[in-house]
Formats: structure tokens, C-alpha cells, sequence
């Protein structure tokens, strides 16, 4: 049998050690999440037990009689009290509407302020709070009817707005009259509708994917699966990539290069004179017809119009030369070369 | 398993499908489940390739460089199978078109033909063949390799051999065999013939013709039966890679190619020709070779990265070649033969004569004539002395007897086939 395709039990074999690791990573993420249970929430949950949470005032209220009713989505508040914590998130229109149905609406730093101040404990000075008396108060002032607290807490009609959550949270319920402030404006009737709004609450504009008809978003789903298809279709490979065994290629001049840049880098022009004059000279002797070593001055100032002299001092001079030198020098030697190889 | 271009068709049909018939999750569901429908009895009506059987013939060497072909026979025991055969073969093998469409009946047989052109020489090994056989609704295909081993060895290109009928004619006129104005150029005395119009009239005879009736005339020929051993460095030197006619090829190629010129020229001249490759082992011998054989032999062969034992190399020598012969030595002038080889080549001279045949790089040439900016300047003089280097090594060896030709890739084989033929004309074997 010449196949080496993998039957059904290697393919388990080769794959049960990640099927495993899967397995077990799903399974602790299920109990992971079903430890951690609903015990979350964030700031202003009535849920939530954090120092930023609002549990405490959540459970005051239902010891005076309140009935809280926490949502993300209000649809009756007919005779109750509206608490939204996150105004902004909530269409303006659709805001209007539900504190127009709620008996009382109290609303959390919307973003209609006239100007800020620092957070800090302030006298009421209205007979709205007066009962409550000195309250952790702050952040944005309002335009309103009753003005409390240096206008951080106002009434327009039924409609209570407040600077700063402060006052509802764990951490400061318990500090000067901020229970009493919490109470008297959450509990003003028997059933309290807590907003917390989400995100998708921020508005009621269409959207893109609203625009296309729902029909065609199972449409995208399925184009997603044939994506997919697609994917796999074009992904499976016609047998493995083929590795091959090079051989050991390197150029051979490779180390003559090398010494070249290490001449270059330490600006070796003396010996690199020194080595043409040589390699001049080596070539120019048996041109010459003269023994290997012998001095060729002579014999080329009488085939040329040059002095023994000059090209001796050319083909022999010992005085270093410098980068720049060292072209010239290349040049002069084979114009001397060329000279006389005509001559 | 595999998916074709129909299985990604009858999904963008699924979109028309959903989008405008079924707008729900129960219509992407319901296409998923006929897609998979659809897929499962493809597999499931998909010819088997696990028992597919394949048989291999055809070329089992070929120069490098030129084409041959490989057939496969897919034996097909089962339901009939359509779909794409590939022979998968390493990239240096040059397979033209390694993928085929395959059609073979149920119980029958079909045979297909891959044209190779190897591009490197060595043995180039068959990979996998992969079949990916398509059910009878063209959406899936079952898929499965076999084994199916098979080498073609790429032999050495040889270029060189075009240089062999001049060399050829050469030999003839040492031999005397060919009627020339030349007097026969050998050394050994062959035999007394009858003077024909153009002999040289300094081969004349007198004596013998004195006693016959004819003017006789005396042939001569050059020495026969000499020993010529090739030894090839597969060392580290040999892995340079140096520009030729043909693009670039490592030094141990344009070496080969040599000493393929030389042993086909050694071998018509009635000369034994031992090969032996060498790096620090013995990595191929030939004893008695001829051409197919040496090809063969050479053929495997790569340059490693090992420094060349010279003294392993010389006791070698020393223990195969019994009589004396001409020792010819490829390998690269390189200083590091100042210390390895040298030393040695009095034990060798002794016994034989050695003749070093390298490879010189055109690279270095062309850098020495580098002029006109201070980088050419410098890099002329480095290769200046590289090859002051060599010269200096040539007339080292020289000094003990060695003769060394060194000449670049392109002209290396004929320059060492007159070198041989020189020595051979001069009696020197």
C-alpha cells in the first residue's frame, strides 16, 4: 500500500490532544461564568454592591415601601417615580415622553447644564431639601424653578434634575444628609422605575442595517457562509509543499569583496598602492621580456618617451599615498601599462 | 477531503435563495443542510483513492539541463474516478506540468506522462502523488497521497564535449593516423610503412629502405596505456560559485565538466582513467572509468563545507595508482595549498606527475581592472592580491615540478585537454 493520506483513527489520534485542550478551555469558561453569576453592575446599579453601586439606597427604598423596578428598556411609568441615570443616552424626544407619563422624573447630570462647580457638601437653601439638609452636591448647575444647593439640584414641574450622582452611591449614602436627599427624591412615590440605559438606547435614528430590508441581513449571513465555502474550496492544497535540499552555494569572490571593504574601511591606501605598483610591475616585466623581480625603469624609459626616473618614482615610490592619491595612481599606472603595450 | 468551485456556487445561490425566498434562520438552514447533503453523497459516490495502486517507468537519468519524461500508471480497482492527479516532485526537478486531469474506468488502468527538465544536477526525488478524486456532483472530492518512489538522476551537462572533435583531430595527427605535412608528433616508435606523397621526408627510413624495394617510411606514436588519475576536491572551495557562459555554477561544476573533457579525450588516446573524488573522504571513485560510468558517479556528487585533507588525498593517490601516472588535481589555488598540499609533493612527484587544474573566478578579474572611484580602486587592489596570490602558488608549484593550469570556467576544460595532450606529444606521461 503506497497511500500516506491519514485514515479516520490517525486523524483522531493527531487531533484528540487539541479536541481536549478545547474542550476543557469551553468548560472553564462555563463554570468560570456561572460562579461569577449576576453579582456584576456598575455605577448607579441597584444591583450592585461595589462603593459605586447604589445597593444601599436601592434596599432603603424597599424598607420604606418603594417598590424598584430596575430596566434597561421603560415601557409603563404611569404613577411612578422615572430615575434615569444616563439622560444623554436616551433620545431627547423619547426622554420628554416617558417624564411626561411619570409622576416624577429625576434625571442625573444630563448634559443641559449652565456651568460647573466643585463637588462638595452644600446647604439646601430651598424648602424642597430642607428636610434633608446639607448634601453632597456639585458638578454641573441648572436653569430650573427650584433651585437647591447652589442651583447643582433643580425642580421644573415635576422634572427634578441633579448635578452629581453622589448621593446614591454606597460609599457616600452615609455621609451628612445624603440618605434623606436619595430618599426624598426617589421615594416621592410607591413604585421608583430605574433607568439604566444602554447604549443602544442612545438614539432612535436609522441606522444602516436598519435600512436594509430584514430579509436581506439573513442574506449577508448566508454570503458569510458562502464566504466561507468559498474559503475552504480555494484553501485545500493539491498534496504538500515539496521541501528540496540546496546545496551549499556561496559566491567565490565573496572574501575578495570582504578584504576590499576592509581595505576601504581602514583607509589602507598605502597598501593597496602598493599591491598595484606590484601588480604593475608583475604584468610589465615579461611584457618587457626581463626575469621576474627585475626593475623595469629602464627598459620602459627607452621604449617610451618617459625618464627612468619618473617611472621609477611611479612603480616604486614608498611614500604613502592618500585615498585620493590612490585613483590617481591606478590611472597613472595603467596609462604607463597601455603606453607600453603600444610602444 | 476536498471542496470544489461548485460547492462555493451552490452557496452564493443560497444567498439569491435566502434573500429573497426564505428571509430567515430557517432558509440558511435549510441551504446549509442541502449543501451538506449535497456534499456528504459526493463523498460518499467519490472513487476511493486510498486503493488506488501506481506504477512507475521511464527515464532514470538525464543530463541536466534536458528534457525527459516520467510515465505513472494509476491502477483504479474500484468506481470509476474523475479529477486532478498531481506528481509532486521537488522544484529543482523542473517538472513542466506536474497537474493532470485524471478519467480512469472502473477496473481499468491509465497511464500519464510528466516531462522533466532537471535545472540542478543530483538525484531529484519523486514527492507524493495526490489525487483528489470529485463525485459524480462535481461539489466535493475525497483527496489522498501515495508514495510512489522514483529518482532521476541529472548528470552532469557536459558542455564541453563540443570541444572534442578538435581535440579528437589533434590526437589523431600525434598518432600519425592521418596523412599530414606534419611528421608524426609521437614519441614512441610504431611501426615501418610504405612512403606515401606527403609524408614527411625526415621520417624516411633509410636503412629499412635500403632492404626493401620501397621507400619505407617510419610512424610513430604517442605513449598509450598511461595512467591518468583525476582527483576531484569536493571541499569547501568548490562551493564558490563563479559566473560562467551558462549563469553561475559552483566551482566543483566547471570542474567537473573538465575533468569529463579530459577523461573522454584520455580515453580514446588508450589511457586508463581513474577517478576519485575527495574532500576529507573518499567521496567517489572510479577505477578504469568511461564516460557513462564517470557521469553516473559524478552526478551525486555537492561540494561540503570541509576543508580539504591534503594528506589524506596524497596517501590515496599513493595507495591505488600502482605505476607512475599523470595526477590531475581540480581543486581552487587557494594560500591554504601552501601549507596542506605542499609539504606533501615530494612523496608524490617522486611516483607520479602532477598536474593542478583550478578554476579561477571571473569576478576577480573583472575587479582588478576596476578603476575610476576610491570602492573600484580598493577592490582592484584586493583582487590584485588574490591574484598575486595565485601567481605566486603557480610558480611555488612549479618550482616542484607541478604543472598548473589555471584559467576561468568557460576555457578550463580545453586549456587542461592541450595541457594533457602537450604533456602526452612531449612523452612527459
Amino acid at each position: 500500500m503506497t497511500a500516506v493520506s491519514p485514515d479516520a483513527g490517525r486523524i483522531w489520534t493527531a487531533a484528540r490532544g487539541p479536541v481536549l485542550i478545547g474542550v476543557i478551555i469551553l468548560f472553564a469558561a462555563v463554570v468560570i461564568t456561572l460562579l461569577r453569576g449576576g453579582g456584576e453592575g456598575g455605577s448607579l446599579d441597584p444591583r450592585s454592591y461595589r462603593p459605586e453601586g447604589s445597593h444601599a439606597v436601592a434596599a432603603l427604598l424597599e424598607q420604606n415601601g418603594v417598590r424598584v423596578e430596575l430596566t434597561d428598556n421603560v415601557s409603563s411609568v404611569e404613577g411612578a417615580t422615572l430615575f434615569v441615570t444616563h439622560p444623554d443616552l436616551i433620545d431627547p424626544e423619547r426622554l420628554s415622553e416617558l417624564s411626561r407619563r411619570a409622576a416624577a422624573t429625576v434625571l442625573l447630570a444630563p448634559a443641559t447644564e449652565v456651568g460647573k462647580v466643585e463637588v462638595e457638601t452644600r446647604q439646601p437653601g430651598c424648602p424642597l431639601a430642607s428636610k434633608a439638609g446639607p448634601a453632597t452636591t456639585g458638578g454641573f448647575v441648572y436653569e430650573g424653578e427650584q433651585r437647591c444647593y447652589d442651583s447643582t439640584l433643580v425642580r421644573t414641574g415635576t422634572v427634578t434634575t441633579i448635578g452629581f450622582g453622589a448621593i446614591f452611591t454606597n460609599r457616600d449614602l452615609d455621609e451628612e444628609g445624603n440618605a434623606a436627599l436619595a430618599l426624598a427624591l426617589l421615594g416621592q412615590h410607591d413604585r421608583l422605575v430605574w433607568y439604566l440605559p444602554s447604549a443602544a438606547d442612545r438614539s432612535q435614528q436609522k441606522s444602516f442595517t436598519d435600512l436594509i430590508p430584514d430579509g436581506w441581513k439573513f442574506a449577508a449571513w448566508q454570503l458569510g457562509i458562502a464566504a466561507v465555502v468559498i474559503a475552504l474550496w480555494r484553501a485545500r492544497r493539491l498534496g504538500r509543499v515539496v521541501p528540496e535540499r540546496l546545496p551549499v552555494v556561496v559566491r567565490a569572490a565573496e572574501t575578495v569583496e570582504g578584504r576590499a571593504r576592509l581595505y576601504r574601511r581602514s583607509h589602507a591606501s598605502a597598501h593597496a598602492a602598493a599591491v598595484l605598483r606590484q601588480a604593475a610591475r608583475d604584468r610589465l616585466t615579461p611584457l618587457l621580456g626581463l626575469p621576474h623581480g627585475e626593475d623595469p625603469s629602464e627598459e620602459i624609459a627607452r621604449r617610451t618617451s618617459r625618464s627612468a626616473g619618473s617611472v621609477r618614482t611611479l612603480l616604486y615610490d614608498e611614500v604613502p599615498v592618500d585615498d585620493r592619491g590612490l585613483v590617481a595612481l591606478a590611472d597613472e599606472l595603467d596609462a604607463l601599462e597601455n603606453e607600453v603595450r603600444k610602444g | 477531503m476536498a471542496l470544489t468551485g461548485r460547492a462555493g456556487l451552490l452557496a452564493l445561490i443560497g444567498v439569491l435563495f435566502v434573500g429573497l425566498l426564505l428571509p430567515s434562520w430557517q432558509g440558511i438552514l435549510l441551504v446549509l443542510a442541502v449543501l451538506l447533503a449535497c456534499v456528504v453523497v459526493d463523498l460518499a459516490l467519490a472513487a476511493g483513492v486510498r486503493r488506488l495502486t501506481f506504477v512507475r517507468a521511464g527515464a532514470s537519468s538525464v543530463r541536466t539541463g534536458e528534457l525527459c519524461s516520467v510515465q505513472l500508471t494509476v491502477q483504479n480497482p474500484g468506481r470509476r474516478l474523475r479529477g486532478v492527479l498531481r506528481d509532486a516532485w521537488a522544484p529543482s526537478a523542473g517538472v513542466v506540468a506536474d497537474r493532470v486531469p485524471v478519467d480512469v474506468p472502473a477496473g481499468g488502468s491509465r497511464t500519464f506522462s510528466f516531462d522533466l527538465r532537471p535545472v540542478r544536477r543530483g538525484d531529484r526525488i519523486a514527492d507524493r502523488v495526490t489525487v483528489r478524486s470529485i463525485g459524480p456532483l462535481g461539489i466535493a472530492a475525497r483527496q489522498g497521497s501515495h508514495v510512489v518512489p522514483w529518482t532521476v538522476r541529472a548528470l552532469p551537462p557536459f558542455h564541453s564535449r563540443r570541444h572534442l572533435p578538435p581535440l579528437l583531430e589533434r590526437l589523431r595527427e600525434l598518432d600519425g593516423r592521418r596523412a599530414s605535412l606534419i611528421r608524426g608528433a609521437g614519441t614512441e616508435f610504431d611501426s615501418l610503412r610504405a612512403y606515401v606523397i606527403g609524408d614527411d621526408v625526415r621520417s624516411i627510413d633509410w636503412r629499412a629502405s635500403a632492404r626493401s624495394s620501397d621507400v619505407v617510411v617510419r610512424t610513430w606514436r604517442p605513449e598509450r596505456d598511461r595512467q591518468v588519475t583525476i582527483v576531484l576536491d569536493t571541499a569547501r572551495t568548490a562551493a564558490g560559485r563563479v559566473e560562467g557562459a551558462l549563469g553561475g555554477v559552483p566551482r566543483l561544476d566547471a570542474a567537473m565538466d573538465a575533468a569529463l573533457l579530459l577523461s573522454a579525450l584520455a580515453s580514446q588516446a588508450r589511457d586508463q582513467v581513474d577517478f576519485l573524488a575527495f574532500s576529507h573522504k573518499v567521496r567517489a571513485s572510479v577505477p578504469r572509468a568511461t564516460l557513462p560510468v564517470l557521469v553516473q558517479a559524478m552526478a551525486p556528487l555537492e561540494a561540503e563545507l570541509v576543508e580539504f585533507d591534503a594528506r589524506g588525498v596524497v596517501a590515496e593517490v599513493l595507495r591505488r595508482a600502482g605505476r607512475r601516472s599523470l595526477v590531475v588535481l581540480l581543486t581552487s589555488l587557494e594560500p591554504s595549498i601552501e601549507h596542506g598540499l605542499l609539504p606533501l609533493l615530494p612523496a608524490l612527484a617522486s611516483r607520479h606527475r602532477l598536474l593542478i587544474a583550478s578554476v579561477s573566478d571571473p569576478a576577480v578579474h573583472a575587479m582588478a581592472a576596476g578603476r575610476g572611484d576610491l570602492e573600484s580602486v580598493y577592490a582592484a587592489a584586493a583582487a590584485e592580491r588574490t591574484l598575486a596570490e595565485r601567481r605566486h602558488l603557480t610558480a611555488l608549484l612549479a618550482r616542484h615540478g607541478v604543472d598548473v593550469v589555471d584559467a576561468l570556467p568557460d576555457d578550463l576544460p580545453r586549456a587542461l585537454a592541450d595541457r594533457y595532450l602537450s604533456l602526452k606529444a612531449a612523452g612527459k606521461l
